[in-house]
Order: structure tokens, then C-alpha cells, then sequence
């Protein structure tokens, strides 16, 4: 059966026409973007796809004075999620991210856990912390938290990956790794992070590194840092941040969506590595003065001290330890939220540098000013002999005439030596006598004067003989947050407590008490000047700035801050008062002992008042214990200063951990010479003592080479 | 029946199968180096020789013999949309798949063309009755119930693309132009309706097309889509050297941004061929529908013009930036195996109609 003929169709051809249309519209389209639009669009692709990728160049590393590596860098690892690698499904992204949780939590139970200690030691001290912002928080984000962070990465339409969990153990990194075919979107990165092998036995030094700083923000920049880039927060990581830090290269690649890495494209400009640092400290060193001074804290039952060692006739510090003190490496790994509020919380305050930042009364030790002030000006010379005794009685005790009732003895005030407690006084003695047995009385009257019989040193002339020291100055040591300390001055104490300067506070300012504050830093550096003969050096401790062939690049060379106005006379006269504190038979220092050395130094007991710590059982104040020393007498070498904190007296207290660095320090340096056993046989020191730690314990009788003139006894 | 192959339309089966090479190609170029996609254009290959063999097969097939299958077929499509649809609620996400084996079928990709036979012969059997409301409304129910299975599986595109077909079919049915300019008026103000009662997804798609800001992550994909085919210029990048493609800043290139990895890498020029052979080809179809035997003849080929017009106006309009995004794949070009043996079924029965045209015959 033949259909009846279909007429052509009017719709059909309405249907020819829209698809004519559609075309057209799509080619004019097609015009418009590839044409006229093309240009910025093809700008836009090469955007996409090319990324200046700036190569990081690695930071100097550090090295102690021989060459021994202290810190260096390794590579660490970030976990990271790519948001848009991750499953899309939210159930399945959760999953593995729980997956990951467990990994990561199981492989860091298996770390050694750093240990918080919780005892908590009194500290008067204001923070002077030099560190200028946050240091870098560990990063660990729970699975809600990535979550949310994927979240909001995929609305952005990002591809930057989410730091789950930042600078991880290796071991850890490596069980993430092994998980890796489970673990879809989740990706490790590598950075190097600094290592401080020395950790905390040098992080007072070093110091540590962190994120910029907000205050510093703009003038990093301005110095080529990028925001994301570490910087030194504290120590020498912060001082020598320009001759550490490392230039960055650049070279441009082609990268996918992912910003993953498809070529290199065109030049490369290569980075270049940071300076190396050479310090003048000895790690060696540096690791027996903090088991002494550690000794020392154990046997005072004190928990705060500082040891410094130095070159006196350069400057170059040779050890610097200051107790508590803290582990740079959590800063480094990233430091959990409430391992920094420990840190923070601690009243010992270990973030501190007790050796430079934190301030002190500086006890007898400041004796060595008020002789050198008093022997220049002629106000004493070296055989003047002044004592307690002019009331006829040897107690010790001397009075200053109150100012109203001259003529009145009820109303003097009593001014007591430190032997006053034992019943007497040091009879009359002259300057060396008096540095040796670190007689008060003889320093009042040289300083104050003594009634109108003896004209003193003054204390106007006092306050100058006391900056040309150092004090009330920083010592321009190559470490942040340096405190001045505080020079007492009749202006001063007219402005800060509205009461005019007295006699007794000159009596008290000549023994390095009342409100003269100093840091341990700044005593060193006084006696260093004494030994050396008068100069006083900036310390320093950085020898040497190195790039990485090995090529010295800066050497550092001793800098005087200032020659003292001492006569050599003057100078000598002090040294042997000094001398004579260690080898006088009644010296204060004469139970130090270090075998075939000639050592000077000079004690301290300083009082202090602190609200927190009862007083003394015989109801004094309690004391720091102070001690300095210089060795060998004849040509020094090496000057040590030992701190402690509440100690008690320097003499039993901080004597015994100067000994033993002083001890430990020549025992290094000159091993004791092969002895002659028979012929051609030959017992090597080594051989017969197993170690340093049985010189230590060996002691020598002592050997004075000064003539006794007679303590003042 | 005698075959009569002086009418089987070459120039169609050439352009085609012109245009499946030229897909297969691009799914090679848009998927090379993603593991997950390695398989892509192999499976591409596969589906198109099936095609071709269903092509050939439709073809000499008489195409009045589906008339007796119409409510048979039907029922087929609702049952198998709703036991996708069920089936896909309770596995929860990828819907919309039957796994026949290795082959997956996608039972909304073959409703679209079983729908136009089911379709054709209701409105050619009431081809003189058509202005009356009772079957124009029944004609909407008919389009109906399975674009709302679709819709619910859900799939807004295909769904969109099944009304569009029934739509069309009715144009060129010549229902009277009272019922379009009605169903326009009706439709423009059921938009907002329309739009409050759409999912959440698809609602989003709008709003970024008509505010790309609106969205940083979808109008990522636009925008990136429009700079690939700016990369492109003249002569494009090169086969498989596109960057916007290679690196993959182009998202689900293979699919619905494939014509954006045709413009970056073969340029205006590629763009515009392919344009030309798509054109080419619905222009043959209509001729086919034009000069076919009878009204059903004429609609069965109206539907598949509607199909593979609306859906490449609809994804090469979305990857020039004129349509919001869809989801709506490019015909005989995009990825997608259901998709492509659709499109040559649908020209194997049009070659069919084309067999048995009312020219008169003299040999």
C-alpha cells in the first residue's frame, strides 16, 4: 500500500534556520575570544603554567672554635593534603584522614617524650628575653580542622596543600611514606630545619629561629625575605641572620594544575649557600663548665647560675653557660603551645640569658673598682693602712656620723665588715691585704671616707672609675637582649626615691651593694681589664666568618671598648691583690688550687633582697655567690666568672666551680707531659689517668711564688 | 524487504563516522597521561565500532516495524529509569549506571531514542487530531514521566534533553502555534517555580552562570575553559600540546569541556570543522525528515535532530561562555560509550527512514 505523499515541512526548515544561527553565533563567538580576546587569554594560560620558583639556598651552618660542628641543617618533613587529590566524597576524605591521625599518632608514641620539669625556682630578674616574636608552633591539625581547611581550599578553587601535621620525625615521615598507596591527596614536603647538635648546652648562644616577627615584617621585606621564610629569633642565629642566611636561586617551571613540577623553562639562577659561623667557644669547654656549674647548682641547693670563660686579652669568649637553660631543637622541630608556656611560665626563666640579660649585685667583686679608683687618685697608696680600729675596738665595725647629730654616737649608723659575724675585724691592712681578705671596712673608707679624718675616693669619682669598668653599659657582645646594668649616682637616686645621696650609700656602693646592679657579663669583663693589664675588650664570639670552601671571609680581630686610665702601677697593685685573695694564707680564695698554674681571682657574697626568699637562719639576707679569676697570673690566658644564684657564699659556693673549669681548662690544654719510665719506654698521660675527671679530683699542693708580706691578721 | 542502498545516505555515515574519529582523538589527547583515564579512548573505540554495527543494523531494518513495539517500549523505559533511579538512592552517589558487564549502560542516555520512537508514533497516529487538548495533554504526560525519573537520578541534563526532544517533535508535528506560544507564555512564568523546586547543584550552576563570582571553584572551570580556547588562536597548540589541557588546569576534558580542548589545540580552524560537520550532519537528518515516507518516518528523524542539536548548541555554548553549565555532552565527540551508541542508533534508524523515502523508484 502506497502512503499518501508527505508534503515538505515549513517547521523543518524553521529547524535549518536555528542550526544556521546557532553556527554563525558560535564562530562570531570563536572570534571574539580566540581574536580579539586571545591576546590576554594566551597571557592568562602562560600564568597558569609558568611559576618563578625561588630555590632555597641553605643557612650556614655553625662550628665551635675547633672546628667542631654545632649546628647544621636537615631536611624535615611536612605532611600535607592536596584538597584537590583528596577523594571528593567527604565520608571517604574523613576516612583517610583518620587513617593518617593514626599513623602519625602511633609513629610519635614511639619518639621519647621531652620531659617538663616542674620545679619552679625564684627569680627576681625582669625579662629581657632577646627573642622578638612567636617562634614556630607546631603544626598539628586534627581531622576536623583539615577538614575544614580542605573545605575552604576547595572552595577557593586552590591547590595549595594543607599542612596536617608540620616538620615531622623522620620516622614518622617514613610510616606516612609506607602508607602512602592508602593515603590518596596526602603528600609529604621537605624543608630543612636547623639541628643544633649541641642542643641545650649551646641554645643560650644560638639561640633559635622562628617565623618573622610581625613588628619586623616590613624591614625584612625591604631586605628580600619572603613572608613565609624563617628568620633568627634569638642568640646568633639573630645576630648573624645576614651572614647565615643563605641567597635564594630562581629558575621558572612549567606546572600542572597541582602546582607540581612538569619542567624547567629557560636560565636557572642558582642559590647560594649562607656564611659558616667559627665561634671562639669551645665546645669542650663549654660542656665542662656546664657539668661544673650543674655540680655547683646541686651542691647550693640553687637552681639559677651562670659560668663565663674568656680570653682576657682578646675578648673571645671561650664558654658561656647560663643555668637553666632551655632546648633550641623543640623550636626547631616546632614547639608545642604548652611546651612554650612552660618555657614561659618557669620563674628561673631558662628563655633567659642570666649571663648577659639579667642583673645582679655585684658583692666584693666590685672591690677591684673602687682600688683601682682609689690607688689612680691618689687617695690611697699601696702601703696605707686603714682598719676598723679606730674606736680601739677590732669588731669589724665602723659608724658613719648621722648627718644632723655629728657629735652624737647614739644616732651613727653602723657599717659591718663580712668577718664582723666571726667576732672581729681585719685589724689594720693595706690595698693588697685588703683585696685578699676582702676587707669592707678598708673599702668604705677608701670610697666614703671615714669621719673627718679621711678623705675617700668620693662618690662622684667612684661612679666614673665604675663606668670606665664597663658598668652601666652593655658590653657589646655579639648576643640580643645585653642588659646595661644600673650605675647608682646621687642624680639618680634624687630622681628615682626623691632622697639625697648619703655617706653610707658610697660605703655601700665601694663593696659592689646598695642599688648598684651589674650583669655577669660585665663583671668578666672587669677583671679580664685587670688581667690583661688594663685594656677592656668587647667580648666577642664569633672568630671567623667562612663561606663554604672554607675561605675565610671576616676575621675578627680583637676590639678595645677602652683603654682604662690606670697607671701600670695601679693596675699591677690590683693584680696582686687579686694574687693574693688565692695564694695569701687568709686569702678568701685560697681553697682554689689548680695544679701548676698560678691563679688570681676574687670572691663575692653578694646580699640581696628578694620577697620570696626567707632570710638567712641567723637572720640576714640572703646571698649570690659570686667568683672571678684570672690564670695564670703571669700571663693570663684564660679570665672565668661563676655565678649562683642564692648560693650562699662565693667562696664555698661558686669558688669550687671556677676551680673546676679552671682545672678542667689546663688539663686540656696542656696534657700532663709523658713521664720517663725506662729507657725507651715511654707512659703516656692517657695511660695513666683514664681522663679528665681524674685530674680533676687530684689535688695539688699549692705553690705560692709571691712573698707573703703578711695578711691583716 | 529489499535493501536499497542507492538511498542509504554515505555523505551522513561519512560525516559521522568523521566526527567519532575526531572524538576518539580528542579523548586520547584529553585524557593522555591521567592512569585513571588511560583506558578512555580504547573504550572510546570499542563503543564506536558497536555503534557502527548498530548503525548498519537500524539501517536495514525497516523502521515501520517499530510502530507495533510502541507501548512495549515504553513501559521498558519507565521500568528501567525507575530501577536505575531506586537502585542509585540506595547505593548512594554514582547513579544512573546499569553494569551490564564490561559494557556499563546508562538506561537515560537509550531513553532518549526509544523515547522517539514511542513518541513519533503517537503523534504521527493523531497526526489530524493533534490540536485537541485531551491528546496534547496526554502528549506532555507521555514526555513527562520519564524526564522526571531522569531528573530524579539525578541528571537535569539528560532530563532537559529528553523534553527538548518531545518539544521539537511537537513543532514539527505542526501542533497548532496556540499551543507553542501558550506553552512559552506558561513556561517563562513557571520559571521561578521551576528554579525554587531544582537541587541544590543545579541551582548553583545557574546562579554562577548568571554571576561567575559566585562561585571561585565552578567558575574556576569556566574560566579556564575560556582561556584554553583564547590559548588556542588560529591554528591552536598542536595535537595533545595544549597546556591549558595537557596540564590540566581544563577539568572534565574528556567530557564536557572537550570542545575547549579542541579549540586550544586545533584552533578557530579545528573549532569551526567541527562546527561545519555537525551542521552537515543535522543538515542531512532534516533533509531525511523532509523527504521521509510518512509522518512517523519524519518524527523518528526529528528526534534524533533534536538530540544531537540541542546537546551540541548546549556544550559548545556552555564551553564558549554563552550557557550555564550542564553536564551536557558534545554528540559523537565527548567521552561517554550509552551516549555515543545513542547518537548512531539514532542515525541508523534516520539512514533507515532515509532507505525508504517516498522518491518513486525507477529501476
Amino acid at each position: 500500500v502506497l502512503a499518501r505523499p508527505l508534503p515538505p515541512s515549513g517547521r523543518l526548515a524553521i529547524l535549518r534556520v536555528f542550526i544556521v544561527i546557532a553556527g554563525v553565533i558560535f564562530v562570531a563567538q570563536l572570534v571574539r575570544i580566540q581574536f580579539v580576546q586571545g591576546q590576554g587569554l594566551r597571557a592568562r594560560a602562560d600564568e597558569n603554567r609558568f611559576r618563578l620558583v625561588e630555590v632555597r639556598g641553605q643557612r650556614g651552618v655553625v662550628y665551635d672554635r675547633d672546628g667542631q660542628l654545632l649546628v647544621r641543617n636537615r631536611p624535615s618533613f611536612d605532611v600535607v593534603a592536596i584538597p584537590s587529590n583528596l577523594p571528593s566524597d567527604s565520608e571517604e576524605a574523613r576516612a583517610i584522614l583518620e587513617r593518617l591521625e593514626g599513623i602519625i599518632s602511633q609513629a610519635e608514641a614511639n619518639l621519647p617524650v621531652h620531659e617538663q620539669e616542674d620545679e619552679a625556682a625564684e627569680e627576681e630578674t625582669s625579662p629581657g628575653i632577646g627573642q622578638q616574636g612567636l617562634p614556630q608552633f607546631r603544626e598539628r591539625l586534627s581531622v576536623d580542622e583539615t577538614m575544614e581547611q580542605v573545605r575552604a581550599a576547595m572552595q577557593g578553587g586552590a591547590y595549595r596543600p594543607v599542612v596536617i601535621a608540620g616538620r615531622v620525625s623522620p620516622e614518622t615521615a617514613f610510616a606516612v611514606a609506607e602508607e602512602s598507596h592508602h593515603l590518596p591527596g596526602i603528600e609529604l614536603s621537605v624543608a630543612p630545619v636547623r639541628e643544633y647538635l649541641t642542643g641545650p648546652l649551646t641554645s643560650q648562644l644560638i639561640g633559635f629561629m622562628g617565623p618573622i616577627p610581625a613588628a619586623f615584617v616590613e624591614s625584612y621585606r625591604a631586605e628580600g625575605y619572603r613572608p613565609n621564610d624563617q628568620v633568627g629569633l634569638a642568640g646568633l642565629e639573630l645576630t648573624f641572620e645576614k651572614a647565615l642566611r643563605g641567597r635564594d636561586g630562581r629558575r621558572n617551571i612549567e606546572v600542572d594544575v597541582n602546582g607540581r613540577e612538569v619542567r624547567t623553562v629557560g636560565d636557572i639562577f642558582p642559590s647560594a649557600p649562607g656564611n659558616n659561623l667559627v665561634l671562639t667557644v669551645d665546645a669542650q669547654l663549654q660542656a665542662l663548665m656546664e657539668q661544673a656549674l650543674l655540680r655547683g647548682l646541686e651542691n647550693a641547693k640553687a637552681q639559677v647560675g651562670v659560668a663565663i670563660a674568656m680570653d682576657p686579652k682578646t675578648g673571645e669568649i671561650l664558654g658561656l653557660v647560663s643555668l637553666p637553660t632551655y632546648d633550641n631543637n623543640l623550636f626547631a622541630r616546632g614547639i608545642t603551645a604548652q611546651e612554650y608556656q612552660a618555657l614561659l611560665d618557669d620563674k628561673r626563666l631558662p628563655l633567659l640569658n642570666h649571663a648577659i640579660s639579667a642583673l645582679y649585685p655585684p658583692g666584693s667583686v666590685f672591690k677591684i673598682v673602687a682600688a683601682s679608683g682609689a690607688l689612680q687618685e691618689g687617695v690611697i697608696d699601696e702601703n696605707i693602712r686603714l682598719g676598723d680600729s679606730f674606736d680601739g675596738r677590732v669588731d669589724g665595725i665602723i659608724y658613719v656620723d648621722n648627718r644632723f647629730f655629728p657629735d652624737n654616737p647614739r644616732y651613727a649608723q653602723p657599717f659591718y665588715c663580712w668577718i664582723h659575724t666571726y667576732g672581729t675585724g681585719h685589724y689594720r691592712v693595706n690595698v693588697r691585704e685588703a683585696m685578699a681578705v676582702s676587707c669592707d671596712t678598708f673599702f668604705y673608707q677608701i670610697s666614703g671616707g671615714y669621719r673627718k679624718t679621711f678623705e675617700g675616693l668620693g662618690i662622684d669619682k667612684l661612679v666614673d672609675y665604675t663606668k670606665i669598668f664597663g658598668f652601666g653599659e652593655p658590653t657589646g657582645i655579639d648576643l640580643p637582649g645585653e642588659n646595661p646594668g644600673l650605675v647608682p649616682t646621687p642624680r639618680w637616686k634624687r630622681l628615682t626615691y626623691a632622697e639625697t645621696w648619703a655617706a653610707g650609700d658610697t660605703y655601700n656602693m665601694s663593696i659592689g651593694q646598695g642599688a648598684l646592679l651589674a650583669t655577669p657579663m660585665q663583671m668578666l669583663n672587669a677583671t679580664a681589664a685587670i688581667a690583661n693589664g688594663g685594656i677592656l675588650y668587647r667580648p666577642q664570639l664569633v672568630r671567623q666568618i667562612v663561606d663554604t670552601e672554607g675561605n675565610v671571609l671576616e676575621e675578627f680581630t680583637p676590639e678595645r671598648i677602652r683603654d682604662l686610665p690606670l697607671d701600670p702601677d695601679v693596675v699591677d697593685i690590683v693584680r696582686e691583690g687579686l694574687w693574693g685573695a688565692v695564694n695569701y694564707p687568709n686569702g678568701t680564695a685560697r681553697a682554689l688550687t689548680v695544679p701548676g698554674v698560678t691563679v688570681a681571682g676574687k670572691t663575692g657574697t653578694a646580699e640581696f633582697y628578694d620577697p620570696d626568699i626567707p632570710l638567712t637562719a641567723s637572720g640576714r639576707l640572703p646571698y649570690h655567690a659570686w667568683f672571678t679569676a684570672f690564670a695564670p697570673y703571669e700571663d693570663p690566658e684564660i679570665a672565668v666568672v661563676v655565678f649562683v644564684y642564692n648560693g650562699g657564699e662565693g667562696s664555698a659556693v661558686a669558688l669550687p666551680v671556677a676551680q673546676e673549669i679552671l682545672r678542667g681548662y689546663f688539663a686540656q690544654k696542656y696534657p700532663p707531659q709523658p713521664l720517663e719510665i725506662g729507657p725507651g719506654e715511654a707512659i703516656t698521660s692517657t695511660e695513666m689517668l683514664p681522663g679528665i675527671e681524674a685530674l680533676l679530683t687530684d689535688t695539688v699542693p699549692i705553690t705560692a711564688t709571691g712573698a707573703s708580706d703578711g695578711g691583716g691578721d | 524487504m529489499r535493501l536499497n542502498l542507492r538511498r542509504f545516505d554515505f555523505a551522513l555515515l561519512g560525516t559521522t563516522l568523521a566526527l567519532v574519529v575526531f572524538g576518539v582523538a580528542m579523548v586520547y589527547s584529553a585524557t593522555l597521561g591521567v592512569p585513571n583515564y588511560e583506558d578512555y579512548p580504547l573504550r572510546q573505540v570499542i563503543y564506536a565500532l558497536i555503534g557502527l554495527a548498530l548503525l548498519l543494523l537500524a539501517a536495514a531494518f525497516d523502521y515501520r516495524l517499530l510502530t507495533t513495539f510502541q507501548w512495549p517500549v515504553y513501559v521498558v523505559i519507565l521500568l528501567a529509569l525507575g530501577a536505575v533511579t531506586v537502585l542509585g538512592q540506595v547505593r548512594g552517589g554514582a547513579s544512573g549506571w546499569f553494569d551490564a558487564g564490561i559494557i556499563f549502560i546508562q538506561p537515560a542516555e537509550i531513553s532518549k531514542v526509544l523515547f522517539a520512537i514511542v513518541f513519533a508514533q503517537y503523534l504521527a497516529s493523531r497526526h489530524e487530531r493533534l490540536g485537541k487538548p485531551q491528546w496534547v495533554l496526554l502528549a506532555f504526560i507521555l514526555m513527562a514521566l520519564p524526564a522526571i525519573l531522569i531528573y530524579m537520578q539525578p541528571d537535569l541534563g539528560n532530563a532537559i534533553v529528553l523534553l527538548v526532544i518531545g518539544a521539537v517533535m511537537l513543532f514539527v508535528a505542526d501542533i497548532p502555534w496556540g499551543y507553542i506560544v501558550g506553552a512559552a507564555a506558561a513556561g517563562i512564568l513557571a520559571l521561578p517555580v521551576i528554579y525554587a523546586n531544582l537541587q541544590d547543584y543545579m541551582k548553583q550552576r545557574i546562579d554562577i552562570f548568571l554571576d561567575p563570582a559566585s562561585d571561585p571553584d565552578a567558575s574556576f572551570n569556566i574560566a579556564q575553559a575560556l582561556i584554553s580556547i583564547g590559548n588556542g588562536g588560529v591554528l591552536g597548540k598542536g595535537f595533545a600540546e595544549g597546556s591549558q589541557s595537557q596540564l590540566h588546569f581544563l577539568r572534565v576534558r574528556y567530557a564536557d569541556f572537550i570542545f575547549s580542548v579542541i579549540a586550544e589545540e586545533l584552533g578557530f580552524v579545528g573549532a569551526v570543522v567541527l562546527i561545519i560537520l555537525l551542521v552537515i550532519v543535522l543538515w542531512r537528518l532534516i533533509t531525511i525528515a523532509d523527504q521521509a515516507r510518512d509522518e512517523f518516518g519524519r518524527l523518528l528523524v526529528t528526534g534524533v535532530i533534536a538530540m544531537i542539536m540541542f546537546q551540541a548548541v548546549v556544550s559548545i555554548g556552555m564551553n564558549l561562555g554563552l550557557l550555564p553549565v550542564t553536564g551536557i555532552t558534545l554528540p559523537f565527540i565527548s567521552y561517554g560509550g550509552s551516549s555515543l551508541l545513542t547518537l548512531m542508533i539514532g542515525v541508523g534508524l534516520a539512514q533507515s527512514v532515509a532507505m525508504r523515502n517516498r522518491k518513486i523508484e525507477f529501476d
